[in-house]
């Protein structure tokens, strides 16, 4: 019987008389009494820092010894000519000789093109994998097994696949070949994928770093909302996109940013394999700061060089902080 | 719209089964309430139906179709889950949005969806927040909201209201009963809160320990409880229990308890046939079944001494001391009687129930 007093008109079913809208918030009864009570007079002082101060005034002071002294001793170098013993103050020249220099720039713009072309290759094969083995029967000892080049010291990392990619001897060489990717040379000895062959190390080496966080990151997926949006209707495809990606962009930030750090500081297995050749096909920058400040000694140039890659580093570095720290406000 | 079956469902994780062959038949545009304290297999229940976990055994019929093993976006049934399962990176908006842009809607009918349910939800000032800025009963009202975007085949509730307040969740019962008649969207709710399936189901499922224990209309499961458990876990304040033996006086069969004895009713005599006499039982008696006087009434009268009321506004209850165990007595709240004081407790003949000592299951 109270069917018929509460369904409406069937006309009304399709859209807005779906449902009966009672607004409670209009009704006399339940709005409180209005308020009455006075702003405070005085608030209480936000907690005080000092304590946490003086707690990281030993670590503060220790860093200060063991590194600002370094950075300072840079910034004095950059700007006089060093030679063993003497340094004088040459207005800049350092820093004015670099625009012009080829070698400089260019050695910029392949370093973005390296750090780049690892980073995309990194992410991309290591979230594949981390999604490939999450779960997965064999995981622990897949994982474990996944680890091991990263264990492994870069420049020794370098040695081994420098004999790989040899062109009379290398195994790596010798199936490139017999599939047709190369020919006969080496494929660190031709300027056109001497790139690739550095960048392939480097992937090799971190892409498991990668696939170890975003393991991480994927086990903290809340489960639930998975179900939710495939109770919604979500096909797997779409729910990894819709919600387990943005669930694990905080920490595909950080591996970009532990990643294209290392790629502007650490050069070993590049230098080891390549040394920048053939020609300066894979100088980066890394690398002719390297050749400036310990092959032709001019001390005061390779300092100068090294503070225009701090710079940009802490830059970049400062940016991608920044974008984590919107997700990170976005999420709480 | 559909009928919704199971067909000996079981749930087993691991050796632990967590729901046992489970038969229900819950019919087209009905509203299955599923009632069970805490751990008895509700939720897993729930979640076979919408596919998010593995059948054990059995099946699960929608019309007649076999769903064990369809996806669950096959399935079309919304969900309301315990824990809300909102999304935290979307706004209250986009979260109420998704079946329906999943489903490709166009933008203008999403709108129109979503602030019409926001409305009905009293939740529409919240549409641009995110879930983390929410309390938990704006939260789990998002939940319901996004269940109610669609017109699925059925609804399955999870506890949705557990959160709300008081006064909020009786407005909610009574929207979500409406909604669902309105619709005429089959409905399984599930709840430990034997109020809401009272008030709201066709139909009530009570489980235990993940057995179905009666599967009934909320009359019959509160009139006629099929064993003990069922008649003390539905009905606030629960009902009462004294251990008393059935004796044979004169051709008449007497319930007897060391405080009273109580003569049985013909039809209720029939009832007992299994036991003989001499039989002990488990009499069961509701706080309402029962009348409690400061003087001896005329009819026999259990004998006992206040323990202690409790006023509940409009009722009071009074725990009444007997020799072997408490019983609980609704009375009007002008009784008089203050602790310690003895006080007369009578039995409404026709209103009380007998269950197996042992067994637990009902005579009557
Ligand atoms: N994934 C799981 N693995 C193992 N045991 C589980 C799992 N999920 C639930 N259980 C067990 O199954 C039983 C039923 O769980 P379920 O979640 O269905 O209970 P419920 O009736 O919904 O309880 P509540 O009212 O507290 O939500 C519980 O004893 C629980 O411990
Ligand atoms: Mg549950």
């Amino acid at each position: 019987m109270t069917d018929t007093l509460l369904s409406p008109e069937p006309s009304l079913r399709q859209s807005e008389g779906l449902f009966r809208v009672r607004q409670l918030l209009d009704n006399v009864e339940a709005r409180p009494a209005p308020s009455l009570i006075a702003e405070p007079a005085k608030l209480n002082p936000p907690p005080s820092k000092a304590y946490f101060f003086w707690l990281m005034a030993p670590a503060i002071l220790l860093l200060a010894c063991i590194s600002l002294y370094p950075f300072f001793w840079m910034i004095y170098m950059s700007l006089h000519d060093v030679e063993i013993g003497s340094a004088t103050w040459n207005n800049f020249e350092n820093f004015t000789r670099l625009v012009t220099d080829t070698r400089y720039l260019k050695g910029w713009t392949l370093l973005f093109q390296y750090s780049l072309m690892c980073l995309a290759l990194q992410i991309g094969i290591g979230v594949f994998l981390a999604v490939v083995l999450n779960g997965s029967r064999f995981e622990k000892i897949l994982v474990t097994t996944l680890l091991m080049p990263m264990m492994m010291a870069p420049i020794v990392a370098g040695l081994v696949w420098y004999f790989l990619y040899n062109g009379t001897f290398g195994w790596y060489h010798w199936l490139f070949q017999s599939v047709g990717l190369l020919d006969a040379k080496s494929i660190l000895a031709s300027p056109g994928t001497a790139m690739l062959g550095i960048v392939l190390v480097d992937v090799w080496q971190w892409t498991p770093l990668i696939t170890l966080i975003t393991l991480a990151g994927l086990k903290r997926v809340p489960q639930d909302q998975l179900e939710a949006n495939m109770v919604d209707g979500a096909s797997p495809l779409r729910n990894f996109f819709s919600i387990t990606l943005p669930n694990l962009y905080p920490v595909l930030l950080i591996a970009v940013m532990l990643r294209f750090m290392d790629n502007f500081r650490f050069i070993d297995s590049a230098l080891v394999l390549t040394g920048g050749g053939p020609g300066n096909a894979t100088k980066i920058l890394p690398i002719y700061l390297f050749e400036v400040s310990f092959k032709f000694f001019k001390l005061g140039r390779g300092a100068a060089i090294a503070l225009t890659l701090l710079v940009v580093t802490i830059i970049l570095g400062m940016i991608l902080v920044k974008v984590f720290d919107r997700q990170q406000t976005r999420k709480s | 719209m559909a009928r919704v079956t199971f067909r000996n469902v079981w749930k087993k994780y691991g050796e632990f089964a967590a729901v046992k062959d489970l038969n229900i038949d819950c019919p087209d545009g009905s509203f299955l309430s599923i009632l069970g304290p805490s751990g008895c297999g509700k939720s897993s229940t729930m979640r076979m139906v919408a596919g998010l976990e593995h059948i054990s055994a059995g099946d699960i019929l929608f019309d007649d179709r076999r769903i064990n093993d369809l996806a669950p976006k096959d399935r079309d049934v919304a969900m309301v889950f315990e824990n809300y399962a909102l999304y935290p990176h979307k706004s209250v908006f986009e979260n109420m949005a998704n079946p329906l842009k999943l489903r490709g809607q166009e933008g203008a009918r999403i709108k129109d969806r979503v602030t019409q349910a926001a409305k009905l939800l009293e939740i529409g000032h919240l549409l641009e927040r995110r879930p983390q800025e929410l309390s938990g009963g704006q939260k789990q009202r998002v939940a319901i909201g996004r269940a109610i975007v669609r017109e699925p085949k059925l609804f399955l509730f999870d506890e949705p209201i557990a959160h709300l307040d008081a006064k909020l969740r009786a407005h909610m019962r009574g929207e979500i009963k409406h909604m669902q008649r309105t619709l005429g969207t089959t409905m399984v709710y599930v709840t430990h809160d034997q109020l809401e399936a009272m008030s709201m189901a066709d139909q009530i499922a009570v489980m235990h320990e993940g057995e179905l224990q009666q599967l009934g209309s909320p009359r019959e499961v509160y009139n006629k409880p099929v064993n003990a458990w069922v008649a003390g876990f539905v009905g606030e304040p629960a009902m009462n229990f004294l251990t008393c033996e059935i004796t044979n006086a004169g051709g008449k069969l007497m319930l007897t308890h060391p405080d009273f004895a109580l003569a049985l009713k013909p039809e209720q005599m029939k009832c007992l046939n299994g036991a003989g006499t001499a039989a002990t039982v488990r009499m069961g008696v509701r706080p309402d079944a029962l009348a409690i006087s400061m003087t001896r009434p005329a009819e026999p009268a259990i004998t006992g001494k206040v323990f202690v009321n409790e006023l509940l506004g409009g009722d009071m209850i009074v725990e009444v001391e007997l020799a072997d165990a408490r019983i609980r007595v609704k009375t009007a709240p002008e009784f008089a009687g203050a602790p310690g004081e003895a006080c007369y407790v009578t039995v409404n003949r026709d209103k009380w129930h007998a269950f197996d000592a042992v067994t637990g299951k009902a005579f009557f």
